[in-house]
């Protein structure tokens, strides 16, 4: 059953939509407990695939916490308005956790340090497979630890959830993360062909680059990427004309 | 040929991207060697992956936000690249991929606004456990269908726009290349942004800085 889930669970965001978000996979992922649970009772097996279709959101990793521990509260025979209430507070911790943690932490720090290897010479191949690998090992064990931790405690997944400290692990692993972005920065600046080789000018322009974004942050991406397409787009045309 | 293996590759990468796993085989870096391997130049595929990843390195695929999409962009920078040899074909193609990556994201929005149509016709029938897993699997194939044609349609504007302008590339291939490098630069300040700034973790940073600078002259 376990093994189920896990697998059901990377399809939680397979009918992803801007009404009900993850709520239809989480319903498909939960279905292998509801059958068990409404075997005998089909009318109450509908009743509850719609209702847990019905809105919910939160990181796509980490809804294997609440997926497991509503699945023990669905063994147990809690009531429908006791495990949508528990839904409800579960869903915005799990999302801002998981977003900290992975999306904010976890994906950067791993694609850093595989683009790390590639600048320092190591064949493509190597540094992808690097990346896939202990990306995924952190992921599937995210998962895994998630569902089997929310299969255990039940009701009670909130506590322990906070005693797993998953918020100072991201901050643990952002003062990794703000080390491997000094060392990408070096080498694209220190590399035989990086960026130092082309003068001081290209340096420089670099340089206020990244600064234009350690200011602006997220609203100074779209403008640099438009930018940057628009310069290259005039240096063919002017390739053409002359 | 090689034009329906890619475009089979971007769904695939497409469906990576949130519907399937989420395994992350659609971040540009992989995304980028994949394309360059089925294409038969995997060095390359590499290449404008990792450019490509330093762009997108601050662009992840949270809950309803509209992203670049990473893979849509690598596959169709790598396609559109490899017929041509001449200088300014990797940083016209990174353009190209990072104009098409834009495309991808909007597809997403809409393919997520069909699939809120799906559910909710799924919900008016009446919910079975038929009807949950038939509805996963046309969103799937749609999504798949979805990320294929991008793909393939980034591919063919991409070559014909190439075609048009690579030959007359006035740049040095190392020179075209490292000024990429710059708006990439943008992307690793936002990183930084996004972890406090410089201020809150100088030490960390600048001990970076130097490591990096000293192992790219000497290893």
């Amino acid at each position: 059953m376990r093994a189920g889930m896990l697998f059901r669970s990377l399809l939680i965001q397979g009918a992803w939509n801007y009404g009900t978000m993850l709520g239809p996979g989480f319903a498909l992922t939960l279905l292998p407990v509801l059958r068990r649970v409404h075997a005998e009772d089909p009318a109450a097996l509908a009743s509850s695939i719609e209702r847990h279709a019905e809105h919910f959101n939160a990181h796509p990793y980490l809804a294997s916490v609440a997926l497991g521990a509503v699945a023990r509260m669905e063994s147990d025979g809690a009531d429908n308005e006791t495990v949508r209430r528990f839904k409800t507070a579960l869903r915005g911790p799990l999302g801002g956790l998981g977003d900290t943690l992975v999306w904010a932490t976890w994906l950067p720090l791993v694609a850093v340090g595989a683009l790390v290897l590639y600048w320092f010479g190591v064949p493509g191949w190597v540094a992808t497979l690097t990346f896939v690998v202990v990306y995924n090992v952190g992921h599937l064990g995210l998962r895994a630890w998630g569902l089997r931790l929310g299969l255990e405690a039940g009701r009670d997944v909130g506590t322990r959830l906070t005693e797993a400290d998953l918020g100072g692990w991201a901050r643990r692993l952002q003062h990794l993360l703000v080390l491997g972005l000094g060392v990408l920065s070096g080498t694209i600046l220190g590399a035989p062909d990086g960026l130092g080789s082309f003068g001081p000018v290209v340096a420089g322009l670099a340089v206020v680059g990244f600064v234009a974004g350690l200011v602006g942050g997220h609203r100074a991406w779209r403008p640099a990427a438009a930018v940057m397409v628009v310069v290259i787009a005039l240096i063919g045309a002017w390739g053409i004309l002359s | 040929m090689e034009l329906v293996r890619l475009s089979m590759l971007g769904g695939l990468l497409g469906l990576d991207g949130t519907a399937v796993g989420q395994f992350m085989i659609s971040r540009p870096l992989v995304a980028g060697w994949l394309a360059g391997w089925l294409a038969g130049v995997p060095e390359l595929g590499a290449t404008i992956g990792a450019i490509l990843e330093l762009y997108l390195l601050v662009s992840f695929p949270t809950g309803g936000a509209r992203f670049p999409e990473g893979s849509t962009a690598a596959v169709v920078a790598v396609a559109v690249a490899t017929p041509f040899g001449g200088p300014g074909a990797v940083a016209l193609a990174v353009a190209m991929g990072l104009v098409w990556g834009q495309v991808g994201g909007w597809s997403v929005t809409v393919q997520r606004r069909v699939n809120g149509r799906l559910v909710q016709r799924l919900l008016e029938m009446g919910s079975s456990s038929g009807g949950l897993i038939r509805l996963h699997l046309v969103t799937i194939l749609i999504d798949f269908l979805r990320g294929a044609v991008i793909t393939s349609v980034g591919i063919g504007v991409g070559r014909f726009a190439l075609g048009l302008v690579e030959a007359g590339w006035p740049l040095s291939k190392e020179f075209s290349v490292g000024a990429l490098y710059i708006g990439a630069a943008v992307s690793l300040g936002i990183l930084l942004h996004d972890l406090g700034g410089v201020r809150r973790r100088r030490v960390l940073f600048a001990a970076g800085l130097a490591l990096g600078i000293v192992g790219a002259r000497f290893l």
